[in-house]
């Protein structure tokens, strides 16, 4: 089998899975279900093949022609390399467990073979973002991302929060993709191409043709995707969608595309663009972090986590690529922003799949409870569920050497640290809170006592649940050794990533070390085993009521909206009313009424009139005979 | 007095117009009827006459003449369809004035 064809079949495979479903099993769960994991499992299966045996390592390219308009030409093809086999790497192997463990959650719903179609068209999607060669391409799917999520988001569509989270997922990212296409259009206007290689090429001889502008707004379809401040305000609400669409799509791999993206197009980025990515996202990881404190419902939390998590990535990517312009002399600096962000994006992908599945065993076990302060005690009901849940955590707050998020976190903070002090000490701190809102939910959420009954008679979840969660566990432990990862990935994880040497890796490990185990015990000592209140909440009523602000965000959002758009929209809509339905439609309909009033006088029914009639025709064609209107018409 | 083209000229356009006011202006269809062969007969004459001055000398003089009688020949078969109509008329809305005649409006 040759690449390409590999590549088409993974890329159609849950094209053709969503296509079926549509036509054969939309009221058949089992058969949709059948499908959609039968195509997860195939996509697993090629991509494990292409890693262990199909592919070289060595950056592969196929593309044809789709589109001619004018000079205008637009492409489909594929780009394997490094970078995207890390990407297809994460989606196939996290999609597929999701995919097994949406079987076991979503057993009861009413609505699966929906769900499932849903499921199959945002793996087409995702991978289609990942193999793209070219610009365009990746905007076609990157918008059919956006659809998939909206759909999945408003998978409950009764309730009338699904509703409102999926139409705001939508319009956010709208927002953020207006950017990216002006982006992509002036790269395209610039470079002549938009095809990755190429762009390369010409960036490579001529770098002066990059602006700061053009990454900018590039950067702003990252905004909205990976829901960077100030377009993050619809992830938390996305979690109104079923649990595992919140772990696949709103964790792991869609909200992820952005920090993929800059990696894909690292080489459009100036430093002072650079230095505004890294600043965005240092706001963002701190932010959110500070936002999770004020939150009770489980996903809630996990969702402004992957915010801040999110947040670290696309630091990562700006601090380390500035690293690398500045400090790095070895081979690979170049790609210290690429290894520091995807880094991270793996060892996340693992890590809050596992606590997103945790949450959803949780939810599924305690009858659709969210709120933490309702659980207590679940670690004797759900000793699996809280094993694997503690290992989530533990990844995420980077304990040393156990945790998967404590090697791709350092990187992180190393670059942050040799490249621009403030930006280290607020990731820093952001590690520490971060460490401390998990313990928080963690001890809250699993240890103590029952603090209601529907905690009281939960109970471990079926082997489909559990299973994605101990495999997830492994990686969320081990993805920071590379021995993890078949040898073609380990390019980007092996070399790109930057690693302190030296004094700095003492320092990087005793600074990683502390913040995250004094968050975690600092977590037990505040919120204390399976509590039923939230102490923060009583005693210290201002901390709370800051982080439960948000910093307004939403409100202010909402007050725009409000008072600006709705405004504006009523001015378009009254022009509207009198240029388009009362001039064009009205108007027109007005003439060709009058038309027929007219005309209709003529016919009178009486002979006698149509002889007057005939006389006066034949009067105009006599006179038009004989020459009479020659002086008029010429 | 010599009776020249003028004179049957003069003949033609006022049975003519005798025809052509009495179409506009009669109500009733069987009046109207005969207006419209009056100006048919007008026309008739207007022909023969300019076929009997016109004549080349030396060549047949009868060719306007026989026209006629195909003219008046054909005139005949249109009356009597004409007529039938009238008729027809007459027993389905027992009038035959215009004015009451109107039913193309409705």
């Amino acid at each position: 089998m040759d690449l390409g064809t590999v590549l088409s079949v993974i890329l159609l495979a849950p094209l053709v899975a969503a296509g079926l479903i549509w036509i054969l099993a939309r009221q058949r769960a089992a058969l949709a279900m059948t499908l959609s994991l039968g195509a997860a499992a195939t996509i697993l299966c090629l991509s494990l093949w292409l890693f262990f045996a199909g592919w070289d390592g060595s950056a592969f390219e196929i593309s044809t022609e789709w589109l001619t308009l004018g000079s205008l030409t637009l492409d489909v093809g594929f780009l394997l390399n490094d970078l995207s086999a890390l990407m297809l790497f994460i989606v196939a192997f996290v999609g597929f467990w999701i995919h097994l463990f949406s079987v076991g959650y979503m057993n009861d719903d009413k609505a699966r073979g929906r769900f499932f179609g849903g499921l199959s068209i945002f793996m087409f999607s995702m991978l289609g973002i990942v193999l793209a060669n070219n610009l365009f391409m990746m905007f076609i799917f990157w918008e059919l991302v956006g659809f998939s999520s909206y759909m999945l988001i408003g998978h409950y569509l009764d309730t009338d929060e699904a509703a409102q989270a999926s139409k705001k997922a939508f319009i956010v990212n709208r927002v953020g993709d207006f950017g990216f296409l002006i982006g992509i259009i002036i790269t395209y206007w610039t470079f002549g191409t938009v095809n990755f290689n190429e762009l390369r090429e010409v960036v490579g001889t001529q770098p002066q043709l990059v602006t700061t502008l053009m990454g900018l707004l590039l950067f702003c379809g990252v905004l909205g995707k990976s829901a960077q401040m100030p377009l993050h305000v619809w992830l938390p609400d996305a979690m109104a969608g079923p649990t595992p669409i919140s772990a696949l799509i709103h964790a792991a791999t869609m909200v992820a595309a952005g920090v993929y993206f800059l990696g894909r197009s690292f080489f459009l980025f100036t430093e002072e663009a650079l230095h505004i990515v890294a600043w965005v996202g240092v706001v963002t990881a701190v932010s959110a972090a500070l936002w999770a404190f004020a939150q009770r419902d489980i996903k809630k939390i996990l969702a402004y986590s992957t915010l801040s998590q999110l947040g670290y990535m696309v630091a990562g990517f700006g601090l380390g690529s500035l690293y690398g312009l500045h400090h790095g002399d070895a081979h690979n600096a170049l790609y210290y922003g690429i290894g520091a962000s995807m880094f991270h994006l793996t060892t996340h992908a693992f890590f809050k799949a596992l606590l997103f599945l945790g949450s959803g065993s949780v939810i599924h076990a305690c009858h659709h409870e969210q709120d933490i302060f309702k659980m207590g005690g679940l670690w004797k009901k759900m000793p699996l569920t809280t094993l694997t849940f503690a290992a989530g955590v533990i990844a995420i707050a980077g304990v040393p050497f156990i945790a998967a998020g404590f090697f791709s976190k350092d990187a992180i903070l190393y670059v942050a640290m040799k490249s621009s002090q403030p930006a280290f000490y607020l990731l820093t701190g952001t590690a520490l809170l971060t460490a401390l809102y998990m313990g928080r939910l963690f001890f809250i959420a699993f240890l103590g006592k029952p603090n209601s009954a529907s905690a009281e008679h939960a109970h471990e979840s079926p082997w489909t649940i559990v299973l994605p969660l101990l495999v997830l566990a492994v990686f969320s432990i081990g993805g920071g050794y590379m021995i993890m990862y078949p040898v073609t990935l380990q390019e980007v994880m092996g070399h790109w990533v930057p690693h302190p040497h030296g004094k700095d890796h003492t320092t990087m490990i005793i600074i990683s070390a502390v913040a995250s185990i004094i968050g975690l015990v600092l977590a037990r000592i505040i919120y204390g085993a399976g509590a039923a209140t939230d102490k923060v909440e009583k005693t210290l009523p201002p901390v709370f009521a800051i982080s439960r602000s948000r910093f307004y965000f939403d409100e202010i959002y909402g007050y725009y909206v409000k008072k600006v758009q709705d405004r504006l929209a009523d001015v378009v809509a009254f022009l509207d009313t009198l240029f388009i339905s009362g001039v064009l439609v009205r108007g027109s309909a007005a003439v060709a009424g009058l038309l027929g009033v007219t005309a209709r006088r003529l016919h009178t029914g009486s002979v006698s009139t149509y002889v007057w009639w005939f006389f006066a025709g034949l009067v105009l064609f006599g006179a038009y005979a004989g020459g009479f209107f020659d002086g008029i018409i010429q | 007095m010599i009776i020249g083209l003028e004179h049957y000229f003069f003949v033609s356009v006022l049975l003519f117009a005798i025809g052509f006011f009495g179409v506009l202006l009669r109500k009733n269809t069987l009046v109207v009827f005969m207006c419209l062969e009056l100006m048919l007969s007008a026309s008739i004459l207007a022909l023969i006459a300019f076929s009997r001055y016109h004549t080349t000398p030396g060549q047949g003089l009868m060719e306007g003449n026989i026209f006629v009688l195909f003219i008046i020949a054909i005139a005949a078969c249109e009356v009597a369809v004409g007529l039938s109509i009238i008729v027809a008329l007459w027993r389905r809305n027992q009038t035959v004035e215009l004015s009451e005649i109107n039913e193309l409006k409705h």
